[in-house]
């Protein structure tokens, strides 16, 4: 609920609902042209429940423009890659920047939605910028990939090819701290973050702002989210009888982080970011252990909304499980994407990677969660 | 908390861990003793037992950390846990040696070890695909009880873990000093050749070294999900190559220096957590193992072996 705000303003004013035409189908002629749109994310290891559901909203989206012929003579057709391995046992920035270059080197594809993670955005925002391809991420929010200070590093090509339908950790980390300060009247904390891209990212700007809000940082420390074992940093923590922790990062390292925890400083406030915030809190972690954490989102909160209802009815109907806010951003940002190949379509320009590039950076489209 | 106490909560916790890593270190250093084998599949053994044990767990009706038992009921459970487990991950320690490793035994060369390096990602990937990629919730029937020693925190899964590991120890020392196979196991470890003349049969020894050492691997891997209350397909990477560490600095092939190479290792491990960062600790384990190699190159007990050309 927290960040819910800010995420609202950030992406949107006002949203008008759904615009899923129910015209049926005319059917497909053999003349369509066919198009690829790629969706990257973490469907090996820790993260892949919610993988799955991003993968899940992608699908559902490019099915129903399919179906409801949304671009006049065209088809859509979706490439899942995965940027997961089981040494990893969670996202590989490597097999991200692999997905990368295959991305790149088809010709088809013409935009791509993902990744997940910001360390795997990281490693592929570069050869996406050099292969001028697009790509709309509904869940990595480490800010330095689209910020313009990093162009060189992230956009070596020049244009922005890094689009995001979520609010990022220059949000996500502050409003912890100021969550903490304000209404939890907290006057320290140790922070720990998992080493990996966005652990460490958020884990940072969630430690500036609460040493600018006059929040005490005892220590500040690294896990290895392959490791099983944090009693050993979890006593050091108990003996400096902080009042609160801050987590950075994903549920690899998270899940076990909670449970010992849980065991050895029940009675500290936690909080972590979106990281933090999915099914494997109640599936693997359980209760009790789980109870008393605070989590930030980066999507505005929309499972719950009644907006939503009609594509979350359609979505169980579709996949036999409930979705997540990650998987309303992964539909909108390939709504987002069909929108701008109509476009480029409709305008009778050739559908290229750069004009449907340029379209998404134009775009304005009726999402779930609001006006993109 | 004073220091006092913050050095004894992290023996406490050291000691939880040495106990695990002895007993995984136990298996690398009983196959390497007669086979001179570096065992990687040992890593995903003690894995796929953690996940054994989680079933039979459930078999019980025990379900996360709701179900909690005492007295007779929970010693039955825990005895029959203990059992089928180490059975099982015994039987899948033999099963691993007859299938894939008997055939290569006249290979000279590292074929053997590459082998036991696929046979890790064969049952590492078979647990991925079959049981999902999530952490799971560990069925606890344990009572949470907790003793104040000062101002450090001592738990009863704590005790219960240093008993079992301790008691399993004692028993293996106890088997490969006393009984007639045990004789077979340190006289093949000292000369296979000479065993064979004397009448030892070979295959059978190096069988019982595969399902002794899977066995406390099984063993290793319920009271990690006893520890922890949670088991992932993931689990055996760290603990296995933390364990292996443990083997070579108590001195590859010495059954009492993994059980001490194995404490050490985990002591070490909690102490650089507290006084350094936890960041560091890998760093500081492997360093400590390099000097250890650099003045005792056979590690703290073992011998080189003159009698082996």
């Amino acid at each position: 609920m927290l960040t819910r705000r800010r995420a609202a303003q950030f992406l949107a004013t006002a949203a008008t609902g759904l615009a899923l035409s129910a015209t049926h189908v005319s059917e497909s002629w053999a003349a369509d042209t066919v198009f690829k749109v790629a969706v990257d994310c973490s469907l090996t290891g820790a993260d892949s429940e919610s993988a799955v559901r991003v993968r899940n909203g992608v699908t559902m989206a490019i099915e129903e423009a399919n179906d409801a012929n949304a671009i006049p003579g065209i088809k859509l057709e979706l490439v899942t890659y995965d940027d997961g391995t089981p040494t990893a046992g969670q996202y590989d920035p490597a097999q991200a920047a692999t997905n990368a270059r295959k991305m790149v080197s088809d010709r088809d594809v013409m935009a791509a939605v993902g990744p997940q993670m910001s360390g795997a955005g990281k490693a592929m925002a570069p050869i996406l910028s050099q292969g001028g391809l697009a790509i709309i991420t509904p869940a990595s929010t480490n800010p330095d990939i689209t910020n313009p200070k990093f162009a060189e590093q992230y956009r070596p090509a020049g244009k922005p090819i890094y689009f995001r339908t979520v609010t990022t950790d220059a949000y996500q980390g502050p409003n912890m701290a100021n969550f903490f300060a304000d209404k939890l009247k907290v006057k320290n904390v140790y922070v720990l973050d998992d080493s990996g891209a966005y652990g460490v990212g958020i884990a940072d700007t969630f430690q500036k702002q609460a040493e600018a809000k006059g929040i005490k940082i005892l220590g500040r420390d690294r896990l290895d989210p392959k490791a099983a074992d944090y009693t050993t940093i979890l006593t050091k923590i108990k003996s400096l009888n902080p009042e609160a922790l801050y987590y950075g990062g994903v549920g690899q390292a998270g899940v076990k982080l909670a449970k010992q925890s849980y065991d050895i400083i029940p009675n500290v406030i936690k909080g972590g970011g979106d990281g933090m915030y999915g099914p494997a809190m109640l599936t693997a972690v359980g209760f009790p252990a789980a109870a008393g954490w605070y989590a930030t989102i980066a999507s505005p909160h929309l499972v719950g909304d009644t907006k939503a209802q009609a594509f979350v009815d359609h979505y169980m109907g579709r996949f036999h499980s409930p979705p997540d806010d990650y998987t309303i951003t992964a539909y909108d940002a390939t709504l987002v994407i069909i929108d701008s190949i109509r476009r480029v379509a409709a305008s009778g320009k050739k559908v290229t990677r750069d004009a449907v590039r340029d379209a998404i950076q134009t775009a304005k489209v009726n999402t779930i969660q609001g006006v993109v | 908390m004073t220091t006092f106490d913050l050095l004894l909560q992290q023996t406490i916790n050291g000691l939880s861990l040495g106990a695990m890593y002895s007993l995984l270190a136990l298996g690398f250093t009983l196959v390497y003793g007669i086979l001179e084998l570096i065992n990687f599949a040992h890593f995903n053994v003690f894995m796929v037992g953690s996940f054994i044990a989680m079933g039979v767990l459930q078999l019980f009706g025990l379900n996360g950390q709701e179900v909690i038992l005492t007295g007779l009921p929970l010693a039955m459970v825990l005895i029959a846990a203990f059992a089928v487990t180490m059975v099982a991950s015994g039987a899948l320690g033999v099963a691993i040696e007859v299938l894939s490793l008997r055939p290569l035994r006249n290979v000279k060369g590292p074929a053997a070890m590459i082998t036991t390096i696929g046979v890790s990602y064969i049952l590492f990937n078979v647990v991925l695909l079959s049981q999902g990629a999530d952490a799971k919730n560990f069925p606890n029937p344990l009572p949470t009880k907790r003793f104040q020693i000062g101002g450090a925190t001592l738990d009863l899964r704590v005790i219960l873990i240093w008993i079992v590991a301790l008691a399993l120890m004692a028993g293996l020392y106890v088997f490969v000093q006393r009984s007639k196979m045990g004789k077979a196991m340190r006289a093949t470890a000292q000369d296979p050749e000479a065993a064979r003349m004397m009448g030892v049969e070979v295959d059978r020894v190096i069988v019982t070294a595969f399902f002794l050492g899977s066995a406390l691997a099984g063993a290793g891997g319920l009271i990690f999900g006893l520890y922890y209350n949670f088991t992932s397909f993931i689990i055996g990477f760290t603990a296995g190559l933390r364990a292996f560490t443990a083997a070579v600095l108590g001195g590859i092939g010495n059954v009492p220096g993994a059980m001490v190479g194995g404490v050490l290792i985990g002591l070490i491990e909690a102490m650089a957590g507290q006084f350094i960062a936890t960041a560091w600790a890998d760093v500081i384990i492997f360093s400590i193992l390099v000097l250890v190699l650099v003045f005792k190159p056979a590690g703290l007990f073992g011998r080189l072996a003159p009698q082996k050309s």
